[in-house]
C-alpha cells in the first residue's frame, strides 16, 4: 500500500502519555509516524500507540435500560388500552408481547452499546469509537473543533452523567461521548476546548 | 491599478482628465495637484467630504442606505400580491351580487377605495421598509442595522464571508438596480441580502466588502480579473440532452405521443405530460438558469456569471470552495466532458442547490484545470487511485480512492463517474464506519467529513486494515496541510 504512507507530520501518538486519564498531560512532539506502519484487520478500531480507550461510566447502561424500559411501558400502555378499547383483545396482547420484545433487545443492546463506547485524547485529535450495529470511528482534530458541548437529560441528570458533543463545521462528523461521570464531562469538555482554542484554523 | 498617485489611484476629486479643473494641463506625476477649484487641499489622509455628484460611493465610510427605487418597487410587488389575493376576487364577488356578471359604477366605487387603501398601506409599508434597513462597513466589520423604531444591530465579521453573489431578478435588471447577498458560514439564515442596491452601487459594495475580507484598505479597485472559460450554449444544451436518464424520457415522451396520435389514446397523456414536466425540469430549466455561464479567475477568487432571467454574478474567495466533484455521466465520457459540482460553505438550504455547479460543463481537462484553481497545487488526474475491494456489495460501485500531499481523491458509480475531491486543509473530521454487511465481508469505508453541502467523500469498501491505514494517514496529511497552508480567511495578508 504505497500511496499511503504519511507525511513527516510531528505528533503521532506513539510517546504519548495516556491523555485520555482526567490528569491528562501536555502534548509531546513524538517520534515521525513510520512510514511502512500497517494495520491488522484485528486492530482496525483499536485505539494504537499503546494507548487504552478510555471507557464510559457503567451508569450508561442503566440509563439506557430505564430509558428503553419507560418508553415501551408508555407506548404498550398507551397503544394496548386504544386497541383493547377498539374491540382487537388479540392486537392488544399482540403490541404488548411486541414491545416486550422491544424493551428486551433494548436492554440487551444497552449493554453492548456501553461496551462499544469509547475515546482516546491523542496529540492533535481526539478519537471516538462507538456503534452496535454501525460501528464508527471518528478523528476530530483539535483545530476544526467549532464548539464542545455538554448536555445532560433529566434522567441523565439525576444519575450523575452527561454527554460531550463535538461540533465541526461538517454536520456529518456527529462525535458524542454519552454517559460521562459529570465532573469528568465538564474537565473533559474544558480541556478538548483549550486544546481548539490552542490550534483554531477558522474553516 | 498603480497610477500616478501610487496603487490606489487619486486619493479623491474627479479623475485627472475627466474633470474640469484639470482639462488641458496635464497632471504632474508623482505628485498630488496642489490646488483645485475648491481651494488647497490637504497632502495626504481621507478626503474632507464626498464630492456629491462624483458617481463611486465609498461605501467603507458613513452610512449607506438601499436605493431609493426599492420603496415602490416593494410596493408595486406588494400590490400584486393584493390584486391575486384579494383585489380580483373582491371585484368578482362584487360583481356577480345581481344576475350575471356586470360592472356598476357603485362596484368599481368600492373596489377603487379597497385598492387605494391597499395601496397606502404597500406604500407606507415600502417606505418603512427602505427606512429601517442601514448598513455600513465598521472596520473589518459590515454592520447592518434594521429597524425604525426597534432597533437590530447585526455585526458580521468580514473575514468569516464565504462568498459574495450579486443577483439581477429580471425586473430589477430593467431598473438597473441588483441585490447584494453575502454568505457566511452557518445555518441557512445566516446570509446577508441586501436588495436592492443600484447596478453600479452593487458593484462597488462588493469589490469594497472582499477587499476588506482580503483584509485589504476598502478603498482598494476591484482585482483585475482573468476570463477563464465560457460555456457555449450549444455546449450547454448538448451536455443537458446528452444524459440516459434525459434521452430515455425523450424516447418515452416521443412514443407516447405516437401512441396519442395512431392509437386517440387519451391514457397516453397520463405519460407525456410527466414525462414533459421532466424535460422542463431536467433541460428547460437549467438552459435557463445556466445561459451564457461564464468562469474568471482573479486574485480574490472565482467569478462566475450566469443567468438568461435573472443574472447572477458569484465571488468564491481563495479556500471558500470545501470540495468539489467531478461528474461524469456515460455518455458525456465519450465526448470527454465533464461537470463540476461543489461544496461551498456558506449556502445552506434552498440556495445550497442553486449554487452548487461550478462549471456545467466544459471539457474535462478544462475541469481540472479549474480544480487547480480552487484547490492551489492539486493535480487530480495525477493522483494513483488504489482500487476498492473486490467483496464490496454496494449499489454506487466504489472504484478506487488516493491521496497525495494536497488532496483526496476518490471515484465511484457505475454510469455515471464521479470523482470527489477534498483539499486536505479543508478536511473538518475523518470516520472509517463499517455497517453489518461491511462486517460481514470484513470491509469499512472511510469518510473524509466536508461542511454540509453535494459533495461528500468516502472511499467505501476498503479492507479493514487498509481503511484504518487511510484513516490515520489522511489525518496527519490534514493536520500538516493545515499547518502549511496557515489561515485563508484574509487571503490577501
Amino acid at each position: 500500500m504505497p500511496g499511503y504512507g504519511t507525511p513527516n507530520a510531528p505528533g503521532r501518538d506513539a510517546g504519548m502519555p495516556h491523555a485520555g486519564m482526567p490528569q491528562g498531560g501536555p502534548p509531546q512532539a513524538a517520534a515521525p509516524y513510520p512510514q511502512d506502519a500497517r494495520y491488522p484487520a484485528d486492530h482496525a478500531f483499536a485505539p494504537g500507540g499503546g494507548m487504552p480507550w478510555a471507557p464510559i461510566s457503567p451508569r450508561y447502561v442503566w440509563q439506557r435500560r430505564v430509558t428503553a424500559v419507560v418508553w415501551s411501558v408508555v407506548a404498550a400502555a398507551g397503544g394496548g388500552l386504544l386497541m383493547w378499547f377498539g374491540g382487537g383483545t388479540l392486537s392488544a396482547i399482540l403490541w404488548v408481547v411486541a414491545l416486550l420484545l422491544v424493551a428486551v433487545l433494548g436492554w440487551v443492546v444497552a449493554q453492548l452499546a456501553y461496551r462499544s463506547y469509547g475515546y482516546a485524547e491523542r496529540a492533535d485529535d481526539f478519537i471516538v469509537t462507538y456503534g452496535v450495529f454501525v460501528k464508527r470511528l471518528i478523528v476530530v482534530p483539535y483545530g476544526r473543533m467549532q464548539f464542545v458541548d455538554v448536555s445532560a437529560g433529566l434522567l441523565e441528570r439525576w444519575m450523575g452523567i452527561a454527554t460531550v458533543r463535538l461540533h465541526t463545521a461538517a454536520a456529518a462528523t456527529d462525535a458524542r461521548v454519552p454517559g460521562l461521570p459529570a465532573t469528568e464531562a465538564a474537565l473533559l469538555r474544558d480541556r478538548l476546548a483549550q486544546k481548539g482554542e490552542e490550534r483554531s484554523m477558522g474553516l | 491599478m498603480s497610477g500616478p498617485y501610487g496603487p490606489y489611484g487619486p486619493p479623491q476629486g474627479p479623475p485627472p482628465n475627466g474633470g474640469s479643473p484639470y482639462r488641458g494641463q496635464p497632471p504632474v506625476y508623482g505628485q498630488p495637484p496642489v490646488s483645485g477649484p475648491y481651494g488647497p487641499r490637504p497632502p495626504y489622509g481621507p478626503p474632507p467630504y464626498a464630492y456629491p455628484q462624483s458617481p463611486p460611493i465609498r461605501f467603507s465610510q458613513g452610512t449607506h442606505r438601499l436605493h431609493w427605487a426599492t420603496a415602490p418597487l416593494r410596493a408595486m410587488a406588494g400590490m400584486v400580491v393584493y390584486f391575486v389575493l384579494l383585489g380580483f376576487p373582491l371585484l368578482v364577488a362584487l360583481g356577480r351580487r345581481g344576475e350575471g356578471f356586470r360592472l356598476t359604477p357603485e362596484v368599481i366605487g368600492i373596489f377603487m377605495a379597497v385598492s387605494g387603501v391597499a395601496a397606502i398601506v404597500m406604500v407606507v409599508a415600502g417606505v418603512w421598509g427602505w427606512l429601517s434597513l442601514r448598513f455600513r462597513i465598521d472596520g473589518d466589520d459590515l454592520v447592518v442595522e434594521r429597524g425604525v423604531l426597534r432597533r437590530n444591530v447585526r455585526r458580521i465579521p468580514l473575514s468569516r464571508v464565504q462568498a459574495i453573489d450579486v443577483v439581477r431578478p429580471l425586473i430589477t435588471r430593467m431598473l438597473a438596480l441588483a441585490e447584494v447577498r453575502v454568505e457566511l458560514a452557518g445555518d441557512a439564515h445566516s446570509e446577508i441580502a441586501l436588495s436592492y442596491l443600484g447596478r453600479q452601487s452593487a458593484q462597488q459594495l462588493r469589490a469594497e466588502l472582499l477587499a476588506h475580507a482580503a483584509g485589504l484598505p476598502g478603498h482598494t479597485p476591484e482585482a483585475p480579473e482573468r476570463p477563464f472559460w465560457r460555456v457555449s450554449f450549444g455546449m450547454l444544451f448538448g451536455s443537458l440532452v446528452l444524459k440516459l436518464p434525459v434521452l430515455g424520457t425523450i424516447l418515452l415522451f416521443l412514443s407516447s405521443l405516437l401512441f396519442l396520435l395512431v392509437y386517440a389514446e387519451g391514457a397516453m397523456l397520463a405519460v407525456a405530460v410527466p414525462a414533459l414536466l421532466g424535460l422542463l425540469r431536467g433541460v428547460v430549466a437549467p438552459l435557463v438558469m445556466y445561459a451564457g455561464y461564464s468562469v474568471a479567475t482573479s486574485p480574490d477568487g472565482v467569478r462566475l456569471r450566469y443567468g438568461l432571467l435573472e443574472t447572477r454574478m458569484q465571488t468564491l474567495p481563495p479556500g471558500r470552495v470545501q470540495a468539489v466533484r467531478i461528474v461524469e455521466p456515460a455518455i458525456w465520457r465519450g465526448l470527454g466532458w465533464a461537470r463540476l459540482d461543489v461544496t461551498v460553505a456558506g449556502y445552506a438550504g434552498d440556495r445550497q442547490a442553486l449554487s452548487s455547479v461550478l462549471l456545467p460543463a466544459a471539457p474535462r481537462q478544462v475541469c481540472m484545470m479549474l480544480v487547480a484553481q480552487v484547490f492551489p497545487g492539486a493535480h487530480v488526474d495525477a493522483v494513483a487511485l488504489h482500487p476498492a475491494s473486490a467483496k464490496g456489495l454496494t449499489l454506487d460501485r466504489a472504484d478506487g480512492a488516493g491521496t497525495d500531499e494536497t488532496v483526496f481523491v476518490s471515484r465511484h458509480g457505475w454510469l455515471c463517474r464521479n470523482t470527489d475531491v477534498i483539499a486536505h486543509a479543508r478536511a473538518q473530521s475523518v470516520r472509517l464506519t463499517v455497517n453489518p454487511l461491511q462486517r460481514f465481508l470484513r470491509l469499512g469505508t472511510v469518510h473524509v467529513d466536508a461542511p454540509p453541502g453535494v459533495v461528500r467523500v468516502a472511499a467505501a469498501d476498503r479492507e479493514l486494515g487498509e481503511a484504518r491505514a487511510i484513516l490515520e494517514s489522511t489525518a496527519h496529511r490534514a493536520q500538516a496541510a493545515r499547518a502549511r497552508g496557515g489561515d485563508k480567511a484574509r487571503w490577501a495578508r
